[in-house]
C-alpha cells in the first residue's frame, strides 16, 4: 500500500499533519479538540450526519458543517464551539432539540453515568428548558426480547442500531418505523429481536434506550469493576469487559480488538454469565456412593480419591478434553497424564495440522479480501459468530463471497466440502463452475479461505488447497474449530509428549478416563469409552448424563473465573483474565495437588503471559512438508427420501441452556426445506411436518421454505435432529 | 408451497431494476391492491418475494402515506386541507363530508365502505377543493357537490 | 419590453391533444431527438450550458453545470443514470402534473435527449404516488414511444439504446429532494443522504446520476430545437426562458400559466389570473411554493425572476404562486404550513424532525390564543435554530415562511397574544383547517402508544 498524502488542517487554530481523507472528528481529536457526536459510529459504515451534534464552522463554507460527514483536505480551517460562537450557538439548538423530548430520567435510568448524552449535558447543557408542552410519551420500557428492553421516551433517534441491523448484522430486524417526530425503533410485529448479535445495540445506543434487560437495576457505574478478559466461548475469542459488582459478574461488554471482533460480540457471548450461578451448578466434589448415587466429599478425600483411581490405572489412561481449558489447564492436565502417568491416549477435539499456519492471517484480513470463499455445512454464524459479520463486511466492501454448501450460493450435497477442496486444487477434472471458481482465486491477490466443517481433515485439506492456490500475503486461510480453545489445548497436549500420542484404544478395559469439562461429556466416543473405563473421573460445571457414569466429580469452573492464556482460531494466543473467584479451588490446583500426591509436578499457575501474547498474531510458520490428506470421505450415497444435514446451533451447549433469558434464542423445532421440495409436498413455512428416519423414528416438526437451500436437501439444527439418519421422509401431516 | 400470483408479479417488476431491492415499493403497491391494506401476511409476503426481512417492509411502508397499514374502507376519499384549498374552502368540503357520512376524518365508515382522510397537498391547487376519490382526482369540489359524490361511490 | 405568455412547453397544448403520439409527432415532436442524435452527446451539454436553463425543481442550480459534473461517459467506471424528479409535492406547485398529463412525450423526448448526452442508458421517472391518472398517461405514452422506437434498443435508429423506467412514490413530500429520491427508488426509506458525495458522483446505486425536474428535462426539446443561445434570450438575466407558472388560492383563474421569466407577478394574478375574487384585497403572494418567505401586497410588481426574488428576500422556487386574500389568518397559515412541514418530516435530523413538531406546539398556542409575549420570540428563536442546521433544507422549509410571516404580519401574531384569540374569529377562511398530523393525532394512537408486551 502506498503511504497516504499528508495534508495540512487547522482546528480551532492548531495545524496538524494528517492523511488526507482522515474524518474531521479523529483529525479534530489528534489535536485535542473533542467534538461532540451521537450518530458518529465509523463502524457502522459511511456517516449519515442525522444527529447534527457535530456542527461546527468550516471556512469558506456559509453554514455549519456537520464535521462527522466530512474529511480532512489540505488547508482546511475547522472551527469548533470552542472557538466558534455560531458553532456553539449551532450546538447549543441540537442539544436543546434532542433533549426537548426526551424524559431527563438520569436517576432512575441504568445509563446513568455511563451515558454519552448526559455528560453532553452536563457540560454543555442549558440549564432549563424552555418546552412547556407535552413530551412524547410511550408505553416504557418495553422488551424488544427478553434480553434487550427498549425505552422509546429516552431514544433520540440518532439510528446506530437500526443501522447496525441492517448494515452490520444485515438482520434487518430492529428498524425505524413512521416518519418524522412520529418515528420510533420497533420490531416487525413487536415480535422478538431474534438474531446472533442483536445485544450490540446495547452498546451502540448512546441513551439509556437499549439496555440490556439482564442488567437493569443490577449496579450502578460506580460500584462496579470491569475486568477486561476474552471470551471463552467460541473460537473467535472475541475481547471482552466483564463487568463485575460484589464479586458477580453483572454484564459482558466489548473491548474492541480491531484486528478480532471490531468490537462486536455475538449475544452468546454477551448474555451467557448467569449460568455461573445455575441451580445445578455443581459446588463440591460428589464421590460416587452407590450405582446412581453421589455423596459430597471433602477436597482432600477428593485428591486422595482422584490419586488412587489413577495409579492404581497403571498407564491405561485416557483423557477426554473439552477444548475449552486453557492452554495452562491442559498443559497441567497433559503433563500429568504423558509425563506422570505415562499414558498417551486421548481425545483433542480440534487438533489442527500446524501447516494451517503457514497461510495465517488477522481476521480483519477477511474485510480486505477481493474474494471469500466458504466451504463447509456448519453456518459460520453458528460456529465462530463475528467471522460472519466480517465476511459480511467484506461484501459491502465489495468481495465476491462465495458460500459452498447445501444453501449455499454454490449449492451442492451435504459433506462435500472436501470434495469440492479437492477440485479447487486439481481443478482438471472438476465440473465447469470449479474449474471457473479455481482460475477466479489463482488470479485474485486477496483470498480469504474459511473452512466451517468438520471434514477438513485436521485442517490438512484445506492447507492443501490454499497451497495449491498459491495464498500469498494478504490472504488467509481460516479453519475454524468446532471449541473456544482446541487449537491452544491440542498444542498443550503436543508439548507435553511425543507429538499427538495416541487413539484411545479401540475395545478393552481402560484403567481411568479424565473427562475434562462439560463438553467432553457431551461427545458420545467419552460416553462409549466411560463403559469400559475402571475409574472415570470428570470435571463438570453441571450434573448431566456424563456425569451420572463418574466415579469422582469435581466442580469445574467457567472461562470468567479462569486465568490464563487461550489460542482462537486465527492461532492468535490471547490472555483470559480471572472476572470473579470461583467457589472452590479450580482445575488447575486441583491437579496440582493430584500431581502431588503422585509425585509429579504439576505447576498450578501459569506464569504471566508476556504483553505481546495478549495481542498480536504471531507471524505465519514456514510451510513444511504438507503431509497427504487423507482421502475425502465417501459422500452420503443416493437414499431414499431427502438428505439430512444438521448444525450445530450457536446457543446450545451446557453454559448457554442455562442461561434463561436466551432461551427464546436456542433453535426451533424447525425443518428447513428447498422451495421445490415443498412444491412438491404442497408444504408451506408454518405447516406441520413429518420427519421420518430410515430407522423409522418419526418426529413433527414445523417447516420453513428456504429458498436458498438445494432441492433434496433438508436441514434441522442438531437437538432436533436426534435419532434421524442420513436420510429422513417429510410429509405434511 | 405454491408459488403466488403476487410473488410471481413482484419478480416480474424486480426485473426491472439493477437491484432488486428498488422494487420495495411497487411491490408494496401490488401487496396492498391485493389485500387492501398491508397486512402482516401481506408484509411477509412481500419479504419473501424480495428477500428482505418482514420488518424491513414495514418499516418502509410506514414511511409512506400510501401505505396503509390498518385496515381501510373498500373506497377512499381524500380531502386536500393543504393551503391553496384550505384558502378557498377545503375546510367546509372536509367537514361536508363528515356530515353526509358521519365520520371523522381519519376514520371509516360502519359499514366498511368509506375512508375518509385529509391529505397534504394533491397537486390540483388551482382547482380547489381537491378530493381524491379512489385515486381519481375530483377538482374543483364545492360542498354542494358532496352527496352527488357519495351517491356515485354508493352506487358503483 | 414587458414580458408575458410565451408557449415553448405547453405550444399546441390547447389546441390538440398530445398526448397521443401522431398529434405530437404532427407539431414536430422527437424532431429534436433526431436532431440531438445528430450531434456529439458532449456538443448537446454544451447546448444545455449555453441556454443558461436553471433547474425548475425548486433550487434553480444550472442544468447544464450539473450535467456538466458527471464523468465522461468514457471515464466512468459504473453506468450514468438520469434520474427525473416527477414527485411533484411542495404546496401550491401542480405545473409538472400538468406537463405530463398533457405533453408527456416532451419529457419523454426531453429524458433521451439528456440520457444520450450524458451517456445514461437507463432514466426513472419518480412519479409522485398520488398522480395515478398521470401515471396511466406517462405509462401509455412510453408504450407508445418504445413501439416507434424513440425509446429501447437503437433509440430511433441509432447507437443510443435508452430504458425509461416509471417509479411511482407513494405519498411523502420528502421523496422530492433529491438525496431522498434516490434512497426511495433504492428501496429504503426516503430519507436523504448527507452531501457530499453529490449524485453526479455517487447517486443512485453509488453511480454517477443527473436529478432533473421534469419541467427542466421537458424543456430539452425546446433548447435543442432553438438552440442553446437562442433559448438563452427569453426571458431576462441569469433567468432564461419560460416557465409554467402555477396560480392558486384567492385568485379568479388559478391554473398553469406558461410565462417568459420576468413577467411582472402583478400580471399573472391580475391580467392573467383575473384578479381576486369576491370583492376582496389582496394581502399577501408565496411566490415560490409553501416554503418560501411571503410578499405583502405591495410587493406584487416585482418581476418573476431568480434575481427579483432573492432581492425580495425570498425565491421563485417551483414557480408556484399562492395568493391570498384578506380573510386569511397569518397565524393559521403559519400553523397550517408548520403541520405540513412537520407531517413531512423525514425524522432523520434532530432539528428538524424536533424543530417543526415544537413550532407546531407553539404556533396552535398562539392560534388559540394562550400563548404569552415570550413564547412568540421563542417561536422566532426556534425557527432560527433550525435554519441552516439540518441535513436538508426541509427544516429551513418550516422555519424561512413561518418566520417571514411573523416579520412581515408581526402586529397580527401579537393581537392574538393581547386579544387572547383569533381576531378574525371564525370568519377566517383557515379557520378549523385539519391537517392530517391532526388526524393522526385523533385517529392513530396505536403508532404513538405502542403497547407493553410480555415475552412470557
Ligand atoms: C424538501 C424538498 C422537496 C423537494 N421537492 C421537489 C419536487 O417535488 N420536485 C422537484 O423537481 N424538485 C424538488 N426539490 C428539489 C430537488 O431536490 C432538486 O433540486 C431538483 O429535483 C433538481 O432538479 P432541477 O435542477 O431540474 O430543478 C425538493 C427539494 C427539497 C429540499
Ligand atoms: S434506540 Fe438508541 S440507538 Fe436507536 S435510534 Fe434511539 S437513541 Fe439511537
Ligand atoms: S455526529 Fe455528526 S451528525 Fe451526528
Amino acid at each position: 500500500m502506498s503511504t497516504p498524502e499528508l495534508v495540512t488542517v487547522t482546528v480551532d487554530d492548531r495545524e496538524i499533519r494528517i492523511p488526507k481523507g482522515t474524518g474531521l472528528i479523529e483529525t479534530a481529536l489528534a489535536c485535542g479538540v473533542e467534538i461532540p457526536v451521537f450518530c458518529y459510529e465509523p463502524r457502522l459504515g459511511a456517516p449519515v450526519g442525522a444527529c447534527r451534534m457535530c456542527l461546527c464552522e468550516v471556512e469558506g463554507m456559509p453554514k455549519l458543517q456537520a464535521a462527522c460527514t466530512m474529511t480532512a483536505q489540505d488547508a482546511l480551517v475547522l472551527r469548533t464551539a470552542q472557538t466558534s460562537e455560531k458553532a456553539a450557538e449551532g450546538q447549543r439548538a441540537i442539544l436543546e432539540f434532542i433533549l426537548l423530548n426526551h424524559p431527563l430520567d438520569c436517576p432512575d435510568c441504568d445509563k446513568g453515568g455511563e451515558c454519552p448524552l448526559q455528560d453532553l449535558t452536563f457540560r454543555w447543557g442549558p440549564g432549563n428548558t424552555r418546552m412547556h408542552f407535552p413530551k412524547r410519551t410511550f408505553d416504557k420500557p418495553i422488551p424488544i426480547s427478553p434480553v434487550i428492553s427498549l425505552d422509546r421516551e429516552r431514544c433520540i433517534l440518532c439510528y446506530r442500531c437500526t443501522r447496525f441491523s441492517e448494515g452490520v448484522a444485515e438482520d434487518m430486524q430492529l428498524v425505524a418505523r413512521n416518519r418524522g417526530a412520529q418515528s420510533i425503533i420497533a420490531t416487525f410485529e413487536d415480535e422478538p429481536y431474534r438474531a446472533h448479535f442483536s445485544g450490540n445495540v446495547t452498546e451502540l445506543c448512546p441513551v439509556g434506550a437499549l439496555l440490556p434487560a439482564t442488567y437493569r437495576f443490577r449496579a450502578r457505574p460506580w460500584e462496579i469493576d470491569n475486568v477486561p478478559t476474552v471470551c471463552g466461548l467460541c473460537p473467535v475469542g472475541c475481547n471482552v469487559w466483564a463487568t463485575t459488582r460484589e464479586g458477580k459478574v453483572a454484564r459482558i461488554l466489548s473491548r474492541n480488538h480491531p484486528e478480532v471482533d471490531d468490537g462486536w460480540l455475538c449475544d452468546k457471548g454477551r448474555f451467557t454469565f448467569d449460568h455461573l450461578r445455575a441451580d445445578d451448578r455443581i459446588k463440591q466434589p460428589l464421590k460416587r456412593v452407590r450405582r446412581r448415587g453421589f455423596d459430597p466429599v471433602a477436597w482432600e478425600e477428593a485428591a486422595e480419591e482422584a490419586a488412587r483411581g489413577l495409579g492404581e490405572a497403571e498407564g491405561s489412561v485416557v483423557v477426554a478434553f473439552s477444548g475449552g481449558e486453557t492452554n495452562e489447564q491442559a498443559g497441567a492436565l497433559a503433563r500429568l497424564a504423558r509425563q506422570g502417568l505415562g499414558s498417551n491416549a486421548a481425545i483433542v477435539p480440534d487438533d489442527l495440522d500446524p501447516a494451517v499456519d503457514g497461510f495465517r492471517a488477522p481476521l480483519a484480513a477477511i474485510r480486505d479480501a477481493e474474494v471469500c470463499v466458504v466451504l463447509g455445512d456448519e453456518p459460520v454464524v453458528d460456529r465462530a459468530p463475528v467471522v460472519d459479520l466480517w465476511l459480511r463486511a467484506a461484501r459491502r466492501a465489495g468481495a465476491d463471497v462465495i458460500t459452498i454448501h447445501p444453501a449455499g450460493s454454490i449449492g451442492v450435497s451435504p459433506g462435500s466440502a472436501a470434495h469440492v477442496a479437492r477440485s479447487l486444487a486439481e481443478p482438471g477434472t472438476a465440473p465447469p463452475e470449479f474449474r471457473e471458481l479455481a482460475d477466479q482465486l489463482r488470479d485474485t491477490q486477496r483470498v480469504a479461505l474459511v473452512w466451517s466443517g468438520d471434514d477438513h481433515d485436521r485442517g490438512r485439506r484445506a492447507a492443501a488447497l490454499a497451497a495449491a492456490l498459491g495464498l500469498g500475503e494478504g490472504s488467509g486461510l481460516y479453519v475454524l474449530p468446532r471449541t473456544p480453545n482446541g487449537r491452544g489445548v491440542s498444542s498443550a497436549w503436543r508439548a507435553a509428549g511425543e507429538g499427538r500420542g495416541e487413539e484411545p484404544p479401540e475395545d478393552g478395559e481402560i484403567g481411568a478416563l479424565i473427562v475434562s469439562g462439560d463438553e467432553a461429556g457431551y461427545d458420545p466416543r467419552v460416553a462409549r469409552l466411560s463403559e469400559r473405563a475402571r475409574f472415570v473421573l470428570t470435571t463438570a460445571m453441571f450434573m448431566g448424563d456424563h456425569t451420572l457414569w463418574s466415579h469422582l466429580v469435581l466442580p469445574g469452573t467457567s472461562y470468567l473465573e479462569r486465568d490464563g492464556t487461550v489460542v482462537n482460531l486465527e492461532g492468535r494466543a490471547q490472555r483470559q483474565r480471572r472476572a470473579v473467584d470461583p467457589p472452590f479451588p479450580d482445575e488447575l490446583e486441583f491437579f496440582a495437588e493430584v500431581g502431588e500426591r503422585l509425585g509429579l509436578p504439576v505447576s498450578p499457575r501459569p506464569d504471566e503471559p508476556s504483553p505481546a501474547l495478549q495481542a498480536e498474531l504471531p507471524p505465519r510458520s514456514r510451510p513444511g512438508a504438507l503431509s497427504e490428506p487423507a482421502p475425502p470421505p465417501s459422500p452420503n450415497g443416493t437414499g431414499p427420501g431427502l438428505e439430512l444435514v444438521t448444525y450445530r446451533s450457536l446457543f446450545s451447549g451446557p453454559g448457554v441452556e442455562r442461561v434463561e433469558p436466551l432461551a427464546f434464542q436456542r433453535p426451533r423445532a424447525e425443518l428447513e426445506l428447498s422451495f421445490a421440495d415443498a412444491d412438491d409436498r404442497g408444504i408451506s413455512t408454518g405447516d406441520a411436518v413429518l420427519v421420518v428416519g430410515a430407522d423409522g423414528v418419526g418426529r413433527e416438526l414445523t417447516a420453513r421454505v428456504n429458498r436458498r437451500l438445494r432441492a433434496g436437501v433438508v436441514r434441522v439444527a442438531d437437538e432436533h435432529a436426534d435419532g434421524f439418519a442420513r436420510h429422513v421422509e417429510v410429509g405434511k401431516v | 408451497m405454491p408459488e403466488s400470483d403476487l410473488y410471481r408479479e413482484i419478480q416480474r417488476v424486480a426485473d426491472r431494476y439493477p437491484v432488486r431491492r428498488s422494487a420495495i415499493m411497487p411491490a408494496l403497491h401490488l401487496a396492498q391492491g391485493k389485500h387492501g391494506w398491508l397486512s402482516p401476511d401481506a408484509l411477509r409476503e412481500v419479504a419473501d418475494a424480495l428477500d428482505l426481512s418482514p420488518a424491513y417492509c414495514q418499516a418502509v411502508a410506514s414511511f409512506y402515506d400510501m401505505y396503509h397499514l390498518e385496515p381501510v374502507g373498500r373506497h377512499t376519499v381524500e380531502v386536500c386541507t393543504n393551503i391553496s384549498c384550505a384558502l378557498v374552502g377545503a375546510q367546509q368540503v372536509l367537514e361536508a363530508f363528515e356530515e353526509e357520512l358521519g365520520v371523522h376524518a381519519g376514520e371509516t365508515t360502519e359499514d366498511g365502505e368509506i375512508t375518509l382522510r385529509t391529505i397534504e397537498c394533491l397537486g390540483g391547487c388551482g382547482w380547489g377543493t381537491v378530493v381524491a376519490v379512489d385515486h381519481r382526482y375530483r377538482e374543483p369540489v364545492k360542498p354542494e357537490d358532496v352527496p352527488g359524490i357519495l351517491e356515485e361511490l354508493r352506487g358503483g | 419590453m414587458a414580458k408575458g405568455p410565451r408557449q415553448l412547453l405547453l405550444e399546441h397544448a390547447d389546441e390538440r391533444d398530445l398526448t397521443k403520439l401522431s398529434e405530437y409527432e404532427a407539431v414536430g415532436g422527437y424532431e429534436s431527438l433526431r436532431k440531438a442524435l445528430d450531434m456529439e452527446p458532449g456538443a448537446i451539454v454544451e447546448e444545455l450550458l449555453a441556454s443558461n436553463i436553471r433547474g425548475r425543481g425548486g433550487a434553480g442550480f444550472p442544468m447544464g453545470r450539473k450535467a456538466s459534473f458527471l464523468p465522461k461517459p468514457d471515464q466512468a467506471t459504473k453506468p450514468i443514470y438520469l434520474t427525473v424528479n416527477a414527485d411533484e409535492s411542495e404546496p401550491g406547485t401542480f405545473k409538472d402534473r400538468e406537463i405530463m398529463f398533457r405533453v408527456p412525450h416532451a419529457l419523454i423526448e426531453g429524458a433521451v435527449i439528456t440520457c444520450y448526452a450524458i451517456g445514461a442508458e437507463t432514466a426513472f421517472i419518480y412519479l409522485r404516488g398520488e398522480y395515478y391518472t398521470e401515471f396511466e398517461i406517462m405509462r401509455a405514452a412510453l408504450e407508445e414511444a418504445q413501439k416507434a422506437g424513440y425509446v429501447g434498443a437503437a433509440v430511433a435508429g441509432s447507437g443510443a439504446s435508452v430504458t425509461i423506467v416509471i417509479h411511482r412514490g407513494a405519498g411523502a413530500y420528502i421523496c422530492g429532494e433529491e438525496t431522498a429520491l434516490l434512497e426511495s427508488l433504492e428501496g429504503k426509506r426516503g430519507q436523504p443522504r448527507s452531501k457530499p458525495p453529490f449524485p453526479a458522483i455517487s447517486g443512485v446505486y453509488a453511480s454517477p446520476t443527473l436529478i432533473n425536474n421534469v419541467e427542466t428535462v421537458a424543456t430539452v426539446p425546446d433548447i435543442i430545437e432553438l438552440g442553446g443561445a437562442e433559448y438563452a434570450k427569453l426571458g431576462v438575466e441569469n433567468s432564461a426562458g419560460t416557465r409554467v407558472f402555477s396560480l392558486s388560492g384567492n385568485v379568479v383563474r388559478g391554473g398553469n400559466y406558461e410565462l417568459e421569466l420576468g413577467t411582472p407577478l402583478r400580471s399573472l394574478i391580475y391580467d392573467i389570473g383575473g384578479g381576486i375574487p369576491d370583492g376582496r384585497e389582496l394581502k399577501a403572494v408565496i411566490p415560490g411554493g409553501s416554503s418560501v418567505p411571503v410578499l405583502a401586497a405591495n410587493e406584487v410588481d416585482a418581476p418573476l425572476d431568480f434575481d427579483s426574488m432573492a432581492n425580495l428576500g425570498t425565491f421563485l422556487g417551483s414557480g408556484a404562486v399562492i395568493v391570498i386574500d384578506d380573510r386569511a389568518c397569518m397565524v393559521q397559515l403559519g400553523l397550517r404550513v408548520a403541520q405540513f412541514y412537520m407531517h413531512e418530516s423525514c425524522g432523520k435530523c434532530t432539528p428538524c424532525r424536533e424543530g417543526t413538531r415544537w413550532m407546531v406546539q407553539i404556533l396552535k398556542k398562539l392560534e388559540e390564543g394562550r400563548a404569552e409575549q415570550g413564547e412568540l420570540d421563542l417561536l422566532l428563536n426556534v425557527c432560527d435554530r433550525i435554519l441552516g442546521n439540518c441535513l436538508c433544507p426541509l427544516g429551513d422549509a418550516a422555519a424561512m415562511p413561518v418566520a417571514s410571516y411573523v416579520a412581515k404580519f408581526r402586529d397580527e401574531y401579537q393581537r392574538h397574544i393581547e386579544e387572547g384569540g383569533c381576531p378574525f374569529g371564525a370568519e377566517s377562511s383557515l379557520a378549523g383547517v385539519m391537517a392530517p398530523v391532526d388526524q393522526h393525532h385523533a385517529h392513530m394512537r396505536s403508532q404513538i402508544e405502542v403497547p407493553v408486551h410480555e415475552f412470557a
